[in-house]
Order: structure tokens, then C-alpha cells, then sequence
């Protein structure tokens, strides 16, 4: 038998034979690890999934025509809008504003994609349904609802020059803003109505990415698509900029004070679990063990608690953030190795740390103090 | 041939002077007796020759190495090498069997040997308890397996301290007759005992009594009396 | 004697019930600086939303649809609110959430030197507004437009100074300092102002130029009237009972609608502010109201959670280390019940010093929480994070359940512990 495997044997059956204090000691580097590989996991998706949460505030960015033009062709809007990264995409509409007559009176009017919009703008409240695509039902603003007194279900006629054709109010929209003031058609329709066929008068999109990512697009669709300028809008780009940095300080302070504190939560119950080991520190430099040896051999048992509870620890924390995530966000987060790995690293180094300092202090004393009278 | 030599050994812990001017000699082969009531230095003294305390003043010789002059890593070693422990308590690893227990010491001395352990627990009688974690066995066999790991280095000189101290009758009688096998095999054995009786048992009989000592006395010139005087 | 035990034990064991005093010492802060945070985070967090500037746009009653449909001045009473009764707004129930508000009064203008038109808009840039209640209030859409990006500065109320949206400055060529006179077309009323600022708002702002209400007032010949009040106020998220009243406030039943009056949704602070200003009408904009709701409570949720995590966390390690350092003292229990001691005892004995130390840490701890609590809300959001009172019997209660349950298997180890077998060191 090699020392090496005396070594181990001590160390596993120190662990396996004493198993109503191991499992006190396992138990708190898994809490340990649970807290730091679920917060941990939590403070990096918390701004992805917030972020999705801000695109409610409606588009960040607009692409207007360049220029003096009025409109602008949808090719070169999707020539633009392909420049944005595809996956980090909410929803692009686009919008061709016009004036057409609605039952004898003017009014301003818009053709959209009724889902896109949806997408970009989910703060329209309707009353009623949102039109079915291709139906050739409309939405129309409350203020233009209360003045032309018409309710969802109630069929208008929509005249523009020589066209003219009737359609369904499917629902009515409040916003609170000047969409109120205007009915919504279906896009190719209008352009139909207006003679702008592939035309559109601004398009506004809603994309994840930050203020930076955002003026840097800005910058490369302007330059790429001369036809297109596209711009922030502030008011959402800025303030998300603003309350999401505040929302990712508040969880990564929080963070920071919940580990801190269970980390020192850990470290004290492994040290009373292995001050209680005084009288076998004793012994063993009785019969003649180096200090060192002692310290390697608590140390190993100490790695071997850090990489068992540390394991445990960090699939407890994940299913936590996952369980955190479904709830608050309704999404599956993804596994992150390299969050689970630093939790790893983390509980054994602080358990290691945590059996070393009473062991320090136990080996530092003669072992006939500690073998007497007891 | 001597192979341990006290001279003017002294211990002094704050004011309270639990040794003075201890001066003891001990042969090859010799087994000696440490006797005296509670609190007259017998514990202290084991500790000083165990290599686990310092003397205040004196000096030590132990098979020719003076110990003042050692450090904490050298003493270490000389204990490791050279003294075989046996405890009143016994002081098992708790989570270790017999046989690992008797391993460990040899495990820090150099190299563990299992078959060399098995027969230092054949020796002692407990072989087919070697399996035995230390709760699974009785008082006397614990001290057995004690007995063993600290035979297990071929020790120069083993130390027990009390051994009989936690027994019954039977069980020490059982641990008495190691003690004298040993002896006859040629060990040096110093004991610590208060039982007159088992000081009978040893060639040579030191009192001790606060901190001194008080009568010096060997066996075949019939002082035998005065430990059990004592 | 049980107290002089019971003192001995405390004094004598100083090292090891220190560490467990230290560590429900810990336990409770992070208890404690969770739960504050979580109870304030919302509010917090909704002061941060602000940021996205009105969520409730006060117009005159009938409604100026005229204007915007047609461009077309009407003019008259009944287009135009009072400025005087701008202060009402923080008499109403839900005053206090009233966090900014400003007055916008629009015109058609020319400039003079490049002959061009413009949107001229008067507003209150930094006003110190004095209450009917005797207070006084700063707001104005520096507080309310905090995303405007501005060069140069914000226009003082009384100065003759105007702030130009970056787009007119780079069409018209005009730059901070410029002086530039205002003519208002088809009267001759002008007046001569000087460019304060420039700024960037990424909206229909950056065509137009900002000037003092007076200044506009006067242009205007309204004197003390505004178009629109933009209303920036703190609310609770949005549910059934608000969707319901939003729709028509006429639906509820009584008890409902009283219910709805008090609370802080943006409906109802609506309603109050048409209550209280004559001839307006509220109107919450759905872009701001809705989204602030829901990232409201994701955060609060989120917070929620996390405390829940560190509960559990602190709680089991308080336990866990309860049940290390009552093990530990098997051999002194096993003294204790050899010389006599019956099972209860011991029992008390041992409740009694891991009660007392856990008491002793759990007060240090408290403070020490609400430490961190502040520690949190300075750093993240500038300001005191306020100290709940709740948070107090949450966490008593917390520290003896804790203390109890964690010494449950210590407890039931000590009980079945047979004096004998620690004794002898088995």
C-alpha cells in the first residue's frame, strides 16, 4: 500500500464514517454554492431578460426618409433593417401616413402591419379586436371614435381620391398619445388607396440593444442605405440605458451582500465542524505526524466537502434561477458552464480556506495540552 | 547502556513548580514505574520525555540527542521515530478500524504496510477483530490496538501513560501480560500507574511528590515495599 | 444554579458561542437588509421609471382636436387651462405621487432672422411653485424630460432665453448664444430671446424651440393660459379593477369605485386631476403607464425571490451550525446527565444558551442590516432605503423559529445521548 492511497483512504473514511457532521458540513458549502451559482446566473440574465422587458416602452429606433423626401421605399427599409442584429429583433413596423376622408370628414390616417405593431407598440389598449391580416378591417383612435361616434363592429367608408370602399372597425385604440387622433388600415391597402404602392413614410423598430449598439447601427444603415436616416429614439433608449444600469447595480449589490454573507455563514459552520477535531490533531502530532501532513489531510477532506457541495450546490442554484426565470420572466434560461464552474472554484476555495484556519490553530498547539485530562 | 538521561529537569508553569531537579537515568531493556498521587508532576514528566513538552530548565538526553536544543519539527520526528505512546484514553481516530489505526502510524513514520500491521494486532491477539471500528470494540481491546500502532515503529522506548487507568480486572490483566511480554523481548517500557500493583510489575519504582522525587527503588533489593508503601 | 450553569456556559465557551452569535448575527442582517430592500424597491424603482418622462398629459376639455386635425388656432375660452390652478395638482388625494408636472403652451412662430417657420413652445424649464397649502414645489421639464441631452444651459424662468432642438438649430444654422427675434405671423407681436441651449431629444422636440410660459403667454396674447399640462406621477401597476374603471368609471359598484379612488392607479389619479382643474380633461399615456407597470413588478418579484433564496440560505445555515455546535458539546450533556440531569434539563439548559446568544446576534444583526440596506440604496439609487417597522416582528420571529428548529437534531441527539458512552470516548 502507497502512502498516496492511506492518504485517500483516511480522508473517505473520515468523510464516509462520520456521516452525521459530514452532512452538517455538506449541507452548508451546498447552500453556499446554491446561493452563489443561482444569484450568480440570476445577475447575468437579469438585464437579457430585463431588456426584453423595456421593449414594452415601444421602439427605440425610427428610420425616416432622408432628406426632404416624404417616403421612402420599403426595399431600402429592409435594406436597413437587415443590418440589425436578427435575433435580438422585436418587431419592425412600418407606417405611410395620409389623409383620407372617413364618412365625409377628413382625417389622418395610418397603413400598418397589425402585427408588427403589436410587437413594437404591446402598450395599445383596444377595445374591441385587433384586425385579422389581409381582412381589411381598420383600428380606430378614440378622440377620431368619439368624433365620428362609432363603435368596434360598426362599418365606415374610407374615401381617397377617386377610391372608395367600406370596412369594419374591428377595435377601438387609446394610447394617450396622438395615435388617438388617427384610424389604422391595413399597409398594402392604403398603399393601394393613396397610389404609394412600396412606399412608407417611417418605420419604427424595437430592438434589444443598448444606446452604443443602437448609434453605431445608426451610423453603418446611414452610410449603407443613403435613402434611409435612421435615429434614436432618446426618451427610450436613454432611460432604459439609465434604469436598467440602476436595475443590474441593485441586483449585483444584492448579490454581492448575500454572498459575502453566506459565504461567512459556510465558513464559520466548517470551522466549528472542525474545531470539534481539536483531540485527533492532537493525537496524530502525538504519534508523530508533521504539521504539514495534518494540514494536507485536512485539506483534502476539505476539497473533497467544497467539490461534493459544491456540485450539489451549483445544479440546486440553477434549477433555482431557472425556477426564478420561468416565474418572474416566463423564460428558460440556458446553462451557463462558466457560472457553474466559478461556483465550483468558489465553494471549494472557501471550504478549503474555512477547515484550514481552525486546523492552523489546532496544530500550532503542543498536542499533550490537547490529549490531557479529557 | 543508558538510554534515556534526565538531569536537573525542571517545569514550571506560572508560579506553581510542577518539577524540580528531576534527575533519572533508564537502561536499555529497563521497565521503570512512574508512581505518585495526583498532581505530582507523573503526566508532566511523560510529556517531557515524550518529546509533547519542553522542559523550563534541564536537559534531556534521549539514546544520545539532547532535546533542548531541538526545534518543534525535530521533536516531531524524534517521537515519530524513536517513542511508542500508549494512552489511558487509548486516542483512536474514531473513523478508522484497528487495523487502519495501527496504519496511521506508520503511515506518518514512512510507509504503511498492511501485513506488518496485521501482525502487530496478531501480537496483541486481535487479529480477527482488525476490521473493527473503535466504538465496535471493548475498553481492553482499544488499548490493544493502542498497544500496537505505537509497537508498529520498533519504538526505542515505549511510554504508557495510565494504561490500565480505564479498565476492568480482566482487561487489564490482558494488557499487564503485553506490558511483560514486551519486556521480555527486550523493550523499554516506562509506565505511569498509581495501581501498586502494576508497579510491582516493573524493575524500578519512582515516587513522585510535588514535583520531586521521593523515593528511588528497585525490585531485587526487596524495595518493592516501598512503592506499595507509597 | 441553572443560571450559574447557564453563566458559567455563556462565559466560559465565549470563543464558540461567539461564532454562533456571529453568524445569526449575519444571518439576520441579510435578512434584514433583504426584506427593507424588497419593501422599497418598488418605490425605488418606480421613482428610477420617471425617467420615461408624462405619464398623464392633462388637455382642455373640449377637446383641441381642432388643432390637431387641421392646424387651425380656435382661440377662446374653454380651449385653454388655467395656469393659476397648476398648483391644485398637488391638492388632490394622491398628491404626494405627483412627482413633476409642467405647463405647455404651443404656438406658430417665425424667426426673424432666417424667415423660417417654427413650433414655439412655452413651459416652465425650473419653477418654484408656491401651494395653496403653504409649500413649495421645483419642477418643470428639466426634472420631467431627464433624457434631453443639452448643450450649453437650462433656460432661467425669468431670463429672456430660449433652448432650440438640435435638428432646427443644424436646419436654421443658429448656435447657443445667437439672439433671435420671434414674430408671431399674422400680428406684430415679437419678442427678441437669446439661445440658452441646444438640446437632443431623439423626438418631434428636436424641431422645435422652448421659451418661459410668460414669454409665450405674452406672444400669444393668453395671458395666464396653458394647452397642456404634462403630469409625471408615481402608480401601481395596472389590474382587472383598473382595467375595468379605465374603461368606464361608471361601471363600478360603489365599494369597487372606492377602492379604485384609493389607490394609486394612473386612472384614478387622472380622475382626481380632473376633479380638481377646471374644464380638464386627464388622459394616462398608455406608452409610459403600461410598461412601468410591468417592469414594477418583474423587479418587485424578482426581489422577492431573491429574499426568499437568502431566508432559505441564512436559515439553514443558521441551523446547520446550531446542530454543529450543540454536537459538539455531547461530552459536557453527557457529564450533565450522568450527575442526575433528567432529559428536560438538559434541554433547557441548552435552549436557554442558544436562545440567548441567538437573541444577542440576531439584535447585533438587525443593525447590521439595516446598514447594508442603506449601504444598497445609496449606492444604486441615491437614496435612504426606508426602515420598515414590519421588518422588525419578521425577523424576532425568524430568529427563535430559526434558532429552535435549528437545534431540533442536535436536540433529539442530545436526548438519546447515553452519558456512558460519551464519557468513555467511544
Amino acid at each position: 500500500m502507497t502512502k498516496y492511497t492511506m492518504y485517500s483512504k483516511m480522508i473517505v473514511h473520515s468523510l464516509l464514517r462520520r456521516r452525521s457532521r459530514m452532512f452538517v458540513a455538506l449541507l452548508a458549502v451546498a447552500i453556499g454554492a446554491t446561493v452563489l451559482s443561482g444569484l450568480v446566473t440570476i445577475y447575468y440574465d437579469v438585464p437579457r431578460q430585463m431588456g426584453r422587458e423595456f421593449r414594452s416602452y415601444g421602439a427605440n429606433l425610427i428610420l425616416i426618409p432622408a432628406g426632404d423626401s416624404q417616403v421612402v421605399a420599403e426595399t431600402d427599409v429592409a435594406r436597413a433593417t437587415e443590418l440589425l442584429p436578427q435575433e435580438q429583433l422585436v418587431g419592425i413596423a412600418s407606417y405611410l401616413y395620409g389623409r383620407i376622408k372617413v364618412n365625409e370628414q377628413p382625417i389622418m390616417v395610418a397603413g400598418i402591419h397589425f402585427q408588427e405593431v403589436k410587437k413594437v407598440s404591446p402598450f395599445w389598449q383596444i377595445r374591441g379586436n385587433w384586425p385579422e391580416e389581409q381582412a381589411g378591417d381598420i383600428l380606430i383612435g378614440a378622440e377620431v371614435a368619439e368624433l365620428l361616434k362609432v363603435e368596434p363592429g360598426q362599418s365606415v367608408t374610407l374615401a381617397a381620391g377617386e377610391s372608395e370602399r367600406k370596412a369594419k372597425v374591428a377595435g377601438i385604440v387609446r394610447t394617450g398619445g396622438t395615435e388617438e387622433n388617427y384610424i389604422f388600415t391595413d399597409l398594402p391597402m392604403l398603399q393601394q388607396m393613396l397610389n404609394k404602392e412600396g412606399q412608407v413614410s417611417v418605420t419604427q423598430v424595437s430592438v434589444m440593444a443598448t444606446e452604443a449598439e443602437l448609434t453605431t447601427f445608426t451610423k453603418t444603415a446611414g452610410d449603407k442605405v443613403p435613402a434611409v436616416t435612421p435615429r434614436l429614439v432618446k426618451r427610450v433608449t436613454q432611460s432604459e440605458e439609465m434604469v436598467l444600469g440602476k436595475l443590474q447595480a441593485l441586483v449585483y449589490l444584492v448579490t454581492i451582500v448575500v454572498l459575502l454573507l453566506t459565504l461567512i455563514c459556510v465558513a464559520t459552520t466548517m470551522m466549528a465542524v472542525v474545531a470539534e477535531r481539536r483531540k485527533e490533531i492532537g493525537l496524530k502530532k502525538a504519534l508523530g505526524a508533521e504539521n504539514r501532513s495534518i494540514v494536507l489531510e485536512f485539506l483534502g477532506e476539505g476539497l473533497m466537502l467544497g467539490l461534493l457541495g459544491g456540485l450539489l450546490g451549483t445544479v440546486l442554484g440553477f434549477f433555482f434561477a431557472q425556477s426564478v426565470s420561468v416565474n418572474v420572466f416566463g423564460r428558460m434560461i440556458s446553462f451557463q458552464p462558466l457560472i457553474a464552474c466559478m461556483a465550483l472554484i468558489v465553494s471549494i476555495m472557501v471550504t478549503g480556506v474555512a477547515c484550514l484556519i481552525p486546523v492552523k490553530t489546532a496544530t500550532s498547539v503542543e498536542p499533550a495540552i490537547v490529549l490531557r485530562g479529557e | 547502556m543508558n538510554i534515556l538521561e534526565l538531569r536537573d529537569i525542571s517545569m514550571i508553569y506560572g508560579t506553581v513548580k510542577a518539577l524540580q531537579d528531576i534527575n533519572l537515568t533508564v537502561q536499555k531493556g529497563e521497565w521503570v514505574a512512574l508512581m505518585g498521587p495526583s498532581g505530582s508532576g507523573k503526566t508532566t514528566l511523560m510529556n517531557i520525555i515524550g518529546c509533547m513538552d519542553k522542559a523550563s530548565r534541564g536537559s534531556v538526553v534521549l539514546d544520545g540527542v539532547e532535546f533542548s536544543q531541538l526545534n518543534a519539527k525535530q521533536l516531531t520526528a524524534i517521537r515519530r521515530d524513536k517513542i511508542g505512546l500508549v494512552f489511558q484514553q487509548f486516542h483512536l481516530v474514531p473513523y478508522l478500524t484497528a487495523l487502519e489505526n495501527v496504519m496511521v502510524a506508520q503511515y506518518y513514520h514512512s510507509m504503511p504496510d498492511e501485513q506488518e500491521a496485521m501482525a502487530a494486532l496478531e501480537r496483541v491477539g486481535l487479529a480477527e477483530r482488525a476490521r473493527h471500528l473503535p466504538s465496535q470494540l471493548s475498553g481492553g481491546e482499544q488499548q490493544r490496538v493502542c498497544i500496537a500502532r505505537a509497537l508498529i515503529n520498533y519504538p526505542m522506548l515505549i511510554l504508557a501513560d495510565e494504561p490500565t487507568g480505564n479498565l476492568d480486572e480482566a482487561n487489564a490483566n490482558i494488557v499487564l501480560r503485553l506490558f511483560q511480554e514486551l519486556h521480555q523481548e527486550g523493550h523499554t517500557i516506562i509506565m505511569v500507574t498509581h495501581d501498586p500493583d502494576v508497579g510491582k510489575l516493573a524493575e524500578r519504582c519512582i515516587m513522585l511528590d510535588h514535583g520531586k522525587i521521593v523515593q528511588h527503588s528497585n525490585r531485587y533489593e526487596g524495595v518493592a515495599k516501598a512503592c506499595v508503601n507509597g | 444554579m441553572f443560571w450559574q450553569i447557564l453563566k458559567g456556559s455563556l462565559v466560559r465557551q465565549r470563543q464558540k458561542m461567539f461564532m454562533v452569535a456571529i453568524t445569526i448575527a449575519l444571518g439576520v442582517s441579510l435578512t434584514t437588509a433583504m426584506l427593507n430592500v424588497m419593501l422599497d424597491v418598488g418605490d425605488k424603482v418606480n421613482r428610477e421609471l420617471k425617467a420615461y418622462g408624462a405619464n398623464i398629459t392633462v388637455t382642455p376639455r373640449s377637446a383641441s382636436i381642432l388643432h390637431d386635425f387641421y392646424g387651425v388656432e380656435a382661440g377662446g375660452a374653454g380651449q385653454y387651462l388655467q395656469e393659476s390652478e397648476l398648483g391644485k395638482l398637488k391638492t388632490i388625494f394622491w398628491a404626494n405621487n405627483i412627482v413633476d408636472f409642467s405647463p405647455i403652451l404651443e404656438t406658430r412662430a417665425i424667426i426673424g432672422q432666417t424667415a423660417s417657420e417654427i413650433t414655439l413652445v412655452g413651459t416652465w424649464f425650473n419653477h418654484r411653485l408656491d401651494l395653496p397649502t403653504g409649500e413649495t414645489v421645483e419642477t418643470g421639464i428639466k426634472q420631467l424630460k431627464s433624457w434631453w441631452s443639452v448643450e450649453g444651459n437650462w433656460v432661467q424662468e425669468s431670463s429672456q432665453g430660449a433652448m432650440l432642438g438640435s435638428m432646427a438649430a443644424s436646419r436654421l444654422g443658429l448656435q447657443i448664444g445667437d439672439e433671435i427675434d420671434l414674430v408671431i405671423p399674422g400680428s406684430d407681436r415679437t419678442a427678441k430671446v437669446k439661445i440658452e441651449g441646444v438640446f437632443n431629444s431623439g423626438g418631434p422636440e428636436d424641431e422645435e424651440i422652448f421659451v418661459p410660459l410668460g414669454l409665450a403667454q405674452k406672444l400669444t396674447n393668453l395671458p395666464g393660459k396653458v394647452g397642456k399640462i404634462e403630469v409625471s406621477a408615481i402608480t401601481t401597476p395596472e389590474n382587472e379593477l383598473a382595467r375595468k374603471a379605465a374603461h368606464d368609471p361608471k361601471s363600478l359598484s360603489l365599494k369597487e369605485w372606492e377602492t379604485w379612488y384609493c389607490t394609486a392607479y394612473v386612472g384614478a389619479i387622472a380622475y382626481q386631476i380632473e376633479e380638481a382643474i377646471t374644464g380638464a380633461h386627464a388622459k394616462p399615456v398608455r406608452q409610459v403607464a403600461e410598461s412601468e407597470g410591468a417592469i414594477l413588478q418583474k423587479t418587485q418579484l424578482l426581489m422577492l425571490l431573491i429574499t426568499v433564496l437568502s431566508l432559505i440560505g441564512s436559515t439553514l445555515g443558521i441551523s446547520n451550525l446550531l446542530t454543529a455546535s450543540v454536537m459538539e458539546r455531547n461530552r459536557e450533556v453527557g457529564l450533565l446527565k450522568a450527575l442526575g440531569a433528567d432529559d428536560t434539563e438538559v434541554l433547557v439548559l441548552t435552549l436557554s444558551q442558544i436562545l440567548f446568544t441567538g437573541i444577542a446576534g440576531g439584535f447585533a444583526g438587525y443593525f447590521l442590516g439595516l446598514g447594508f440596506a442603506q449601504i444598497i440604496g445609496q449606492t444604486v439609487f441615491s437614496a435612504a432605503v426606508a426602515a420598515k417597522p414590519m421588518v422588525i416582528p419578521i425577523v424576532m420571529v425568524l430568529v427563535v423559529l430559526v434558532t429552535l428548529t435549528g437545534s431540533l437534531p442536535a436536540i433529539r441527539m442530545l436526548v438519546s445521548l447515553r452519558p456512558a458512552e460519551v464519557l468513555h470516548g467511544r
